[in-house]
């Protein structure tokens, strides 16, 4: 994990938190028990005298333990809340999108169905497996599912989080670097679950328009196609002479269409 | 000083059997000693079942993208190894174990409502007979827990996972009715004097583990029943849109495998506090604390279920509220620890198989509830929960406690089963090779799940995500595992007939069991011994030395000559 938003950066802070304090109680634990076996091995002729258990040696330890553990809570609800607390837009960012100002974050309506991911953004563009967006820029992503369990899984620029169907989950985000990043659903889903993997591009905010606006034109495009077919086909109907559309149609219709996406529903 | 000699028992004498044969025998038998057995054995069994799928899964997950297993098979072969591991390894291993020694300990001739721990010794084999039917024409796809809506009729329609749930819903049902007989006859059969802070250790974690599935096992049924309903008759509990909500199965079955998993732990406390105490001669250390501290570990570590929801659309105070409770689960567990370390100081410790698979067990848990400790905390579990990573963190806590733990206690307690003591020899070297397998298994799946997020479940991993090496090595750990296994079953096997004749109590044991033959007679006891103290055989032993030196001295004065 290489952290590239500040709430993975307060999660990666964790994690080692958490692992020095695994480390101190498995060494401590181990040092114990092994000190304790080479001490007390039975040679010949030795005979056990056992200490007395004492009290107040049962206090102390409970309240070292209690201390350790009230400690872990505390790092544990402040680098949490920081992970999850909402990053604000910087002036790198994208304040406006498309001649509009943004006046929160900007809000991603992300699907997971089996077994790709859909992704629509505020202009009614969409895109497939690849989220495109723009970088310094505080994001929220609308998790829903259309079947079964989905996780939202890109660490190096989120937590994880389930998508589950009938439930809409935010996520907070802002990603300070450009660049592409990887992804993948963590939470068995069907046969083509390991396979069900999620791109981040994240972009400058100029790119994010443009890269917006051609999806789009790309859309817009696509439909259109269609609907020239749809409406080929109804013409054909009334005349008693379509059946089955052609192998040409059917492949312009489909070259007319977006990369990566597919029709508005 | 005079040197202490073994009770003397006669019930050599005794008819033991029907004239039906030793295997009709004992299915056709109410004995817990018994049912037991067969729990024990099966479980052997499935262990064996268990750590071949594990293998194979680890054959396709050994290379880059490999094309050995279909995802659907790979699908299968998971849920499978989900069902045997825990509900016809682990818990019948548990149970079995509890069942055998837990009334021996307490000096009870028998359960107290014994046909109920045999229609659940049955309802088990039940289960395991439509698992494995089922496996053969509909297998389940669903996963370890086959979480809705995913198991719903809507995406898997054969009856693959109708099988799972009945199976599984068996083997459940089976260990409610083995705990209800525990928990009644540790209540009530209890020798004379008996007080629970006389009782040993193992029995006390036995009623502690039977209230524990009392409560953990009816939810899980009642979920199991619920999903059947969704599945055959139309219904909509776990049906989002209809009344029905998908979170509800993950609270019902997670406070289950939550409680499962304490269960093993406190039951290898248990055996390894009792293994302790046995090899280096003491007492354990601090009784009451460690008994408050399992049955705290019980509690808190079913009320911390939520810790496997971290990332589920639950509210955050409800993450903070298992956290909380991950985290207090720190105390008991350490004090349980400090205790049973401390009970080897001024011993004088015999090193053989029971205490070096108990070592294997503390060594086992401590790395695998250390990592869960890291786990449990929220903000690390957005990116640590469903890796590699925290697979192997639970792998490591429920290998120490049901592999090395069980191992342990069964090394233990196998001459009062059957009369034999295992191997020493093949036990050390099953325990090295075991140990090793389990390290280089689990440790690089760790890494892996920590350094490059490789997720759990997924059949295949992609090339050039950096986790190659480490695949290649957790599956030839696999290997070794699967070697190490193989051999103390050999050994087990080996040992019922071909072990050297152990006596009655060949450890020098100080609790009730020890004070019967091996194997026990079916009413286990001629008579049941007053109990002055938590170590009662100890207590035998000396009023008999002490008799002896009486008698001693009598006659010596009787044959000074008179002056």
């Amino acid at each position: 994990m290489t952290p590239h938003s500040p709430g993975t950066g307060q999660i990666n802070t964790l994690i080692w938190i958490g692992f020095f304090a695994a480390l101190i109680v498995f060494v401590a634990i181990n040092l114990g028990l092994f000190g304790a076996i080479r001490r007390n091995l039975g040679g010949r002729g030795r005979t056990a005298t056992q200490p007395r258990a004492r009290q107040g040696l049962q206090f102390r330890v409970v309240g070292l333990l209690s201390g350790f553990a009230a400690l872990l809570f505390v790092l544990g609800i402040i680098f949490t809340s920081n992970a999850t607390s909402t990053p604000k837009t910087t002036a790198d960012g994208l304040t406006s999108f498309h001649g509009e100002k943004l006046e929160g974050p900007l809000v991603i309506k992300t699907t997971g169905q089996q077994w790709i991911w859909r992704y629509n953004y505020p202009n009614g563009a969409f895109s497939y497996y690849k989220l495109v967006i723009p970088v310094h820029t505080e994001i929220e992503l609308k998790l829903q599912s259309t079947d079964v369990i989905h996780t939202w899984n890109v660490p190096d620029l989120t937590p994880k989080v389930e998508a589950v169907p009938g439930k809409t989950t935010a996520v907070y985000f802002r990603a300070d670097s450009e660049g592409e990043f990887w992804g993948q659903s963590s939470t068995l889903s069907g046969q083509a679950y390991a396979p069900m993997r999620i791109a981040v591009e994240v972009v400058s905010p100029e790119r994010f328009e443009e890269f917006t606006t051609e999806q789009q034109k790309n859309i817009r495009k696509g439909n259109e196609a269609a609907g020239q077919i749809d409406s080929q086909r109804a013409e054909e109907m009334e005349e008693g002479s379509g059946d089955e559309p052609s192998a040409e149609e059917i492949e312009a219709a489909e070259e007319a269409k977006p990369s990566g996406s597919e029709e508005e529903e | 000083m005079s040197q202490q000699s073994r009770p003397e028992i006669a019930v050599d004498g005794f008819p033991r059997r029907s004239r039906l044969g030793s295997w009709a025998d004992m299915v056709a038998s109410a004995d817990h000693k018994d049912v037991a057995k067969i729990l024990l054995v099966g479980s052997g069994g499935f262990l064996f079942l268990a750590a071949i799928e594990l293998l194979l899964m680890r054959l396709q997950l050994a290379i880059p993208e490999n094309t050995f297993m279909e995802p659907y098979t790979f699908n299968r072969v998971l849920s499978l190894y989900g069902a045997t591991s825990i509900f016809f390894f682990a818990l019948p291993l548990v149970m079995g174990l509890f069942l055998y020694v837990a009334p021996l300990q307490v000096g009870a001739r028998g359960t107290a409502l014994p046909r109920l721990s045999q229609i659940g010794g049955a309802l088990w084999v039940a289960g395991a007979v439509v698992l494995y039917s089922g496996f053969l024409w509909t297998p389940s796809e669903a996963g370890v827990n086959p979480l809705p809506p995913l198991s719903e009729l809507a995406f898997l329609s054969n009856n693959g996972v109708d099988a799972w749930l009945t199976a599984c819903g068996f083997a459940t049902l089976g260990f409610i009715l083995v705990a209800i007989d525990l928990v009644t006859t540790l209540q009530v059969d209890r020798a004379p004097g008996m007080a629970w802070r006389r009782a040993p250790i193992f029995a006390w974690a036995a009623a502690v583990g039977s209230w524990l599935m009392l409560f953990i096992g009816p939810i899980l049924l009642a979920a199991f029943t619920m999903l059947m309903i969704d599945r055959n008759y139309d219904g909509t509990f776990f049906v989002d849109g209809a009344g029905g909500a998908p979170l509800l199965w993950q609270h019902f079955t997670w406070l289950f495998y939550s409680g499962a998993y304490m269960l093993v732990l406190i039951f290898a406390f248990a055996a390894v506090a009792e293994i302790f105490a046995v090899f280096s001669g003491n007492e354990l250390f601090n009784r009451q604390a460690v008994m408050t501290s399992i049955v705290a570990v019980a509690v808190i570590g079913t009320l911390a279920y939520m810790q496997n929801m971290y990332t589920a659309p639950l509210g955050i105070g409800w993450k903070y509220f298992a956290m909380l409770f991950s985290l207090a689960l720190i105390v008991p567990v350490g004090l349980i620890f400090f205790n049973l370390i401390a009970t080897l100081n001024g011993g004088a410790l015999r090193m053989r198989a029971p205490v070096l698979f108990s070592i294997g067990a503390l060594v086992m848990i401590s790395l695998g509830l250390a990592a869960e400790m890291q786990q449990s905390l929220v903000g690390a579990a957005f990116y640590l929960k469903n890796t590699t990573d925290s697979t192997a963190a639970t792998s490591f806590a429920l290998i120490g406690g049901a592999v090395f733990g069980g191992f342990a206690a069964l090394h233990y307690w196998f001459p009062k089963i059957t009369g034999r003591a295992m191997g020493e020899q093949l036990g050390r070297i099953s325990f090295w090779i075991t140990t090793l397998g389990t390290l280089i298994a689990f440790v690089p799946m760790a890494l892996a799940g920590w350094e490059q997020g490789q997720v759990v479940d997924a059949y295949k991993f992609f090339n050039h995500t950096g986790v190659n090496f480490y695949n290649l090595l957790a599956s030839i750990g696999v290997l070794i595992l699967f070697v190490g296994v193989v051999l103390i079953l050999i050994n087990a096997v080996a040992s019922v007939k071909g072990g050297a004749r152990a006596g009655h109590d060949p450890w020098g044991g100080d609790t009730l069991e020890w004070f019967t033959v091996s194997p026990p007679p079916v009413h286990n006891f001629d008579v049941q011994p007053d109990v002055r103290s938590a170590r009662p055989l100890r207590d035998i032993r000396a009023a008999i030395a002490s008799r002896a030196e009486q008698a001693e001295e009598r006659a010596a004065r009787e044959s000074q000559p008179v002056a």
